[in-house]
């Protein structure tokens, strides 16, 4: 698996480059916070900071799509965001993710597919800027064909071709952060996804046998290749206390 | 008449000319150099001393590599970074230019960037690198329009360029401009049905700015220079050498001969920078050879054209 770069970027606070290993998709994030947001913004939250969120596809101009995909992000990442932690409140968190490769999206096809990749980057990038989170997390994008079968992160042709597709993000506890579902689905269908997404995020066996790869659980499952760009981000930041013992 | 009143005469002043205002930098809303830092960078230029250490009419290690698609350039001059993206798509030529296809380039410039800049906003320095890739690009047709025409007013090309500043140290109208001609060597199209309208990228082309520093004349200034600078000068040469575009945007006056001698100048640059693009070029169809994808790869010129 592709290991997520941080803080490659001289300017912004924080940057990190995430590559999804199944849809291609090549997600550059960049975050700066916190910084002062136009006075005419402070009415908005008194007592938090204010995450915003941009989206810059690749090879079109943004439009109503990443305008819906940028509210889906806002929503998940403010509630992750300890925005009441001194200095952040009456501040600003930008998050800037462009979609620097992968295959193009045409107008108008769901922007489900890139969702959990926009996630992971937007993640990482803050964990890159040392913006205080309550929690990590990781997500996933799940297609159901015809048959009724469960396909993990498929291609953007095969996500046409698909009856239902589902995100899931999963916190580090174990907890549902957020479920995007587009298509026809009934519940059994959503359980049984919601399931699956469990075992991909977590890293455990699934119901139908269906078991982490290799010996090193922690780059199999999701959830562990976050925590050790955690692990890699806080032994840089404290090399400085390393190298005093 | 009673001589004016002092307090009077110090309010009014009749003769008081302002100081020479450096001209703001191009750099929106960048943070300001602070006046020590500004004489420290105009004293060293003036004991012809670069901060970085280079000499006047010296590059930035440039580095380019392209993505997995056609037409996806990573650009790297210095710290300044940008990732150039060609698409083409097929749309309806323009009624008045039924023969045409379309050629654009995009810039948006992000908070990623530059903290400086807002999301979702234009700065001042949007339109000026645009105007000049416009013009150098665009204008000069090195993209023939023409043969991106697929049916006579009914269907064409439309090529599109998107810039991507994703970190900004100064000078991205070069590295734009680098990026995009490569980005458009790189780029295969889809090939149409119809038996012509191939892409034709002609040579490359290039400028080079010259920022002016009263008597100091540098070439690739970084942020904190362009800052410090008080005029630019901006020079479009193709490969062939002829010189399409020269642009004294604004600040101080520029000496005609200065011109000249930078023009030279900046024809010795733009034959440097052709040879790496050329180079990187050459090390992705190589790389790609590997794949088995050489034919494909081949400059669209080059490409089977079935006589019927």
């Amino acid at each position: 698996m592709v290991s997520p770069i941080l803080s490659q970027l001289n300017r912004p606070d924080g940057s990190a480059a995430y590559k999804c290993p199944a849809t291609g998709y090549n997600i550059l994030g960049a975050v700066n916070g916190p910084v002062e947001l136009p006075a005419r913004r402070d009415a908005l939250k008194p007592e938090e900071a204010t995450v915003e969120v941009f989206v810059k596809p690749g090879t079109t101009t943004a439009g109503v799509a990443e305008r819906y995909v940028e509210g889906i992000l806002r929503s998940v990442l403010g509630k992750v965001v300890l925005g009441r932690e001194k200095g952040f409140p009456r501040r600003g968190v930008i998050i800037t993710l462009a979609i620097a490769g992968g295959e193009n999206m045409d107008r108008g096809d769901s922007y489900l597919t890139i969702l959990p990749s926009l996630l992971h980057a937007a993640l990482l990038s803050m964990i890159s800027a040392s913006v205080p989170l309550s929690m990590t997390f990781s997500a996933a994008l799940f297609g159901v064909t015809k048959t009724g079968d469960i396909v993990r992160d498929p291609s953007p042709t095969a996500a046409k071709a698909s009856v239902s597709l589902h995100v899931f993000a999963i916190s580090s506890k174990g907890h549902l952060l957020l479920n995007e579902s587009e298509g026809r689905f009934d519940f059994d269908t959503w359980e049984l996804v919601h399931q699956r997404a469990l075992s991909v995020c977590q890293g455990t066996a699934s119901a139908d046998g269906d078991v982490t790869m290799g010996e090193g659980a922690a780059s199999a499952s999701l959830h562990g290749l976050i925590r050790e760009a955690v692990e890699d981000q806080i032994y840089s930041d404290y090399a400085y206390k390393l190298d005093s013992i | 008449m009673r001589p004016a009143h002092p307090k009077e005469a110090a309010q009014k002043p009749t003769n008081f000319i302002e100081p020479a205002r450096p001209q703001p930098s191009m750099s929106s809303r960048e943070e300001p150099l602070s006046i020590p830092e500004r004489d420290f960078i105009l004293e060293a230029l003036g004991q012809n001393l670069r901060l970085d250490g280079r000499q006047f009419d010296e590059y930035r290690p440039l580095n380019i590599s392209f993505g997995e698609e056609y037409g996806h350039v990573k650009l790297q001059l210095g710290k300044t970074s940008i990732i150039v993206r060609i698409s083409a798509e097929i749309t309806k030529p323009f009624e008045d230019r039924p023969f045409d296809g379309s050629f654009n380039i995009n810039m948006e410039l992000s908070n990623m960037g530059s903290p400086a800049w807002e999301n979702g906003r234009s700065n001042d320095l949007e339109p000026y690198v645009l105007e000049a890739l416009d013009r150098i690009i665009r204008h000069s047709n090195a993209l023939d329009t023409e043969s991106l025409c697929i049916l006579k007013g009914v269907s064409c090309w439309a090529i599109r360029a998107d810039i991507h500043v994703i970190d900004f140290d100064g000078n991205i109208t070069d590295a734009a401009c680098i990026g995009v001609m490569a980005g458009l060597q790189h780029f295969r199209r889809p090939d149409s049905v119809v038996k012509d309208g191939r892409v034709i990228v002609y040579g490359l082309e290039q400028r080079v700015p010259c920022f002016n520093d009263s008597k100091q004349v540098i070439v690739d200034a970084t942020r904190k220079e362009e800052q410090a600078a008080e005029g630019d000068l901006v020079i479009g040469i193709n490969s062939a050498g002829d010189v399409c575009y020269i642009s004294k945007h604004a600040g101080a006056p520029i000496d005609a001969m200065l011109i000249v001698t930078k023009t030279n100048l900046a024809w010795e640059k733009v034959k440097v920078l052709n040879a790496i693009v050329d180079k990187a070029l050459q090390a992705d169809l190589s790389k790609r050879a590997d794949f088995g994808m050489a034919d494909e790869s081949r400059a669209a010129n080059d490409r089977l054209i079935q006589p019927e």
